[in-house]
């Protein structure tokens, strides 16, 4: 896990995580490191003067591809008479630079031993993740006269760690260090350059000619400017709403991650530091979460799962025809099978939810050529639905793992061991299936029949859709009702045995448009009742359930994407004050932790902590926590596309003040929306 | 294994057209090396209609492998990308031709797919 301090730079997946001093060293608990390709490329980065550690004075993340650090040598306790001060400026972008410089504030000159101690475990991801080394492979390490290259070799496998300095250094086995004289207000600095490289037997790197951008820092720095511009601006009456906001879309242009095969076009990797990769579920739903803010993001996010979409039957990939993939990884141990994820396909709802976007996607910005381009592939997602995922044979999405050693077990967006149970607390057999995929099932045969009667030209597959469709809801507000609790049950079991445990996954069942009219109220209330709702967010599990843990990883806690959703169900069908109840809870809990919203935070009762107590090992930023603001201003703003114009029917509580959205992209150029707090809260929160 | 090589390559050239790759154009070569002595395969496609000769001509995606393991990828024994992360096969030029190409190869001979225990029994 890492520490409070740490401090965290990024570039697509290429990373580095620091103690606050700037220095790396990796044991197996602390997770810090230079990261590329789902590999630690610098475990030991140690600097240090005439054989002393440094002392942090203080640290700015600049942008979140470069931090300085400001450092004195010496303990804290006798610092402030350093006669000496340091910089470590650095920046990711392809490669990790960083630059030294050392001031001399005596009136004396100096002389200095500078050194830096560098190595490299060239650990998988998910060695470091799951806290196992054990490599297989040899690490080697070549000095040459104006570089050292530390690399690790596994059969035709390699990785390699470059390491160059533009003033001469002494390189050694363990690093590289300058011996340096400063005359009295003398300053020195060297630039470091770490190059990572994954070579193959012809000397080719395998991400060449990938990149988004430029790798320098001001094409990086020009990159952000411009993507801030393309987006709309906000502002807000209160300052907190505009601050999250752009907090928000600076995280999103940090998440962005170019695969190798999209020819350097980006969509959103799932979250720092473990999933700095494509995620069909996660790129999905952050893709729908700011599609008003940022719809290209959408365009190569259908694309490229596309593309990879499965064509056959591969059980170590849980991979079939028509399949959206779950994870790709590019380490060690997905190169050489020992983890599936090649990528892995083991997820029920990326392939549902892959049709979802592609219509929202058209609704906002009229882009039909895509629709027309991704007829072929979502028709096969549509077959996989019907063909391979109806393990029961009953007309529902169900999932069990063919991949028994590496595989995932539960294949929801709740996918830990635990999270799927009975309310007695015991797990259920396989196959599962839960409740929100059938909702997404559901709406991809609603929302494909509209592509189909619009776009494709063949009604009668529309017409098909629409029936099984409503067959489906039909079906699923029968069989999932839990009538002592009037709410649907989290899961079936093969028997048809309901999970009747309460929990937040009814409310993307209102965002899906499955849930009959009469019995919506219930849900609703549900959601913003003292059991899912804690005064923040609406709990994973309902309090008073025998798995309810507030720390529970989704057995309790919140999480603000989960929110987010639920909140765009409710004002699907008209429960806009839940919603903005919803929205306003989370959005006041971003206030802590400076507009970041993490991946998850306790479900304790609000009026307990007063604070949103963030969860453990939470991942940050994380994608969908960061669209999460976005999604919830369309919300709470009530913007809609309708018949090729937006709709704006803003709902905003009393407490929200004013806010404004400029310059709404969309198939209408670009549209102002502007709303204001109307709605007292009080009736419902006392309810 | 260079029997199952030709099988693949005769059986594309024969199909003429794979709609997976309706949307991809372009040609790779598939350079096979074994000691001294490279076997070439060339795949022309265009829009999803392939064309298959053995030249030794320039392309826009270059893929070279042991003959040994390209047989195991056109059987499904081995799998495209976890060999390519691993350096087991190398690619010069547009690799996004081979990530396309890739999903024609079959899966594993062995995949039993998806198990369907429960068959129209439960309700």
């Amino acid at each position: 896990m890492p520490g409070t301090n740490t401090v965290r730079i990024l570039d697509g997946n290429t990373f580095v995580v620091s103690e606050d001093t700037g220095d790396i060293e990796a044991t197996p608990s602390e997770p810090t490191g230079l990261f590329s390709l789902d590999t630690r490329f610098l475990s030991k980065w140690v600097l240090t003067v005439n054989g002393e550690r440094l002392n942090a004075l203080s640290y700015d993340d600049l942008q979140y591809y470069e931090a300085r650090f400001f450092l004195v040598p010496g303990m804290a306790t006798h610092y402030i008479d350093a006669k000496l001060s340091i910089i470590r400026e650095r920046a990711v972008g392809g490669s990790f630079r960083e630059t030294l410089t050392f001031l001399n504030h005596d009136e004396k000159p100096v002389d200095v031993e500078i050194r830096m101690d560098a190595g490299s475990d060239f650990a998988d991801l998910f060695q470091v993740k799951d806290e196992i080394l054990n490599k297989k492979g040899e690490i080697y390490r070549e000095i040459e006269p104006d570089r050292l290259r530390i690399g690790y070799r596994r059969g035709n496998f390699r990785r390699e760690t470059v390491i160059s300095s533009s003033v001469p250094a002494r390189y050694d086995q363990n690093g590289f260090a300058f011996s340096v004289h400063l005359e009295p207000n003398e300053q020195w600095n060297t630039a470091i350059d770490v190059q990572t490289s994954a070579v193959g037997p012809g000397g080719r790197d395998l991400r060449m000619g990938l990149r988004a951008h430029g790798t320098e820092r001001l094409a990086l720095q020009q990159d952000l400017e411009e993507w801030v511009a393309r987006a709309p601006k906000v502002n807000s009456e209160h300052g907190r709403v505009s601050h999250t906001y752009r907090r928000s879309l600076i995280d999103l242009a940090a998440l962005r991650f170019s695969p190798l095969s999209l020819g350097g076009q980006t969509l959103p990797a799932a979250g720092l530091p473990w999933f700095m990769t494509m995620f069909g579920r996660d790129s999905i739903l952050t893709c729908l979460q700011v599609l008003p803010f940022a719809p290209a993001l959408s365009k190569t996010t259908l694309r490229i799962l596309g593309a990879l979409q499965g064509t056959r039957f591969d059980d170590f990939r849980d991979e079939d025809p028509g399949r959206i993939l779950h994870e790709m990884r590019y380490g060690e141990t997905a190169a050489f099978e020992e983890q599936p994820h090649s990528p892995y396909y083991g997820s029920v709802d990326a392939t549902p939810l892959f049709v979802v976007l592609l219509d929202e996607y058209e609704k906002w910005t009229g882009d039909v050529a895509l629709v027309k381009e991704l007829e072929r592939e979502c028709r096969a997602a549509l077959k996989w639905v019907d063909d391979y995922a109806d393990l029961v044979g009953n007309g529902y999405i169900w999932y069990e793992r063919r991949n028994t050693d590496t595989g995932l077990e539960n294949q929801c967006w709740k996918d830990s061991w635990d999270s799927i149970s009975y309310s007695d607390g015991t797990l259920p057999p396989f196959p599962r299936a839960t409740c929100e995929v059938q909702g997404y099932a559901y709406d991809a045969k609603m929302r494909a029949a509209r592509l189909a009667r619009e776009f494709w030209g063949d009604p009668a597959y529309a017409d098909q859709l629409e029936r099984e469709a409503a067959e489906l809801k039909q079906r699923f507000n029968r069989d999932w009702w839990v009538e002592d609790g009037e709410y649907f049950a989290l899961g079936l079991d093969p028997t048809g045995r309901q999970m009747d445990v309460l929990s937040s996954n009814i409310g993307h069942l209102l965002w899906s448009g499955i849930v009959d009219h009469d019995r919506a109220a219930k849900i609703a209330g549900h959601l913003v009742g003292p059991r899912l709702f804690s005064g923040w967010g609406v709990r994973t599990l309902a309090e008073g359930e025998v798995r309810y843990n507030p720390i529970g990883y989704h057995n309790g806690t919140i999480w603000p994407f989960d929110n987010s959703f639920i909140a765009w169900g409710l004002r699907r069908y008209g429960f806009a004050e839940e919603a903005a109840t919803i929205a306003s809870g989370i959005l006041d809990a971003a206030t802590y932790f400076d507009g970041r919203l993490p991946e998850a935070f306790g479900g304790y009762p609000r009026d307990l902590t007063k604070f949103p107590v963030e969860y453990p090992t939470a991942c940050s930023p994380q994608a969908w926590s960061t669209g999460t603001p976005l999604l919830l201003l369309r919300t709470m703003l009530g913007l809609e596309p309708h018949e090729g114009h937006l709709a704006v029917d803003p709902r905003l509580p009393i407490g929200m003040g004013r806010i404004e959205v400029l310059d709404i992209p969309g198939r209408w150029g670009r549209v102002d929306a502007f709303a204001r707090g109307r709605m007292d809260m009080h009736e419902l929160a006392a309810s | 294994m260079l029997d199952a090589t030709t099988r693949f390559f005769e059986d594309l050239d024969r199909r003429g057209f794979e709609p997976l790759l309706q949307k991809t154009s372009g040609t790779l070569r598939f350079d096979l090396h074994e000691g001294a002595q490279t076997t070439h395969w060339l795949l022309r496609i265009e829009r999803g209609n392939l064309h298959v000769s053995q030249e030794d001509r320039e392309a826009d995606t270059v893929v070279g492998t042991a003959p040994r393991l390209f047989g195991e990828l056109v059987t499904g024994s081995e799998n495209a990308i976890a060999a390519l992360l691993r350096g087991d096969m190398t690619v010069s030029g547009d690799l996004r031709l081979v990530l396309q190409v890739e999903r024609i190869f079959p899966g594993p001979p062995d995949a039993r797919g998806p198990r369907h225990a429960f068959q129209r029994e439960a309700r």
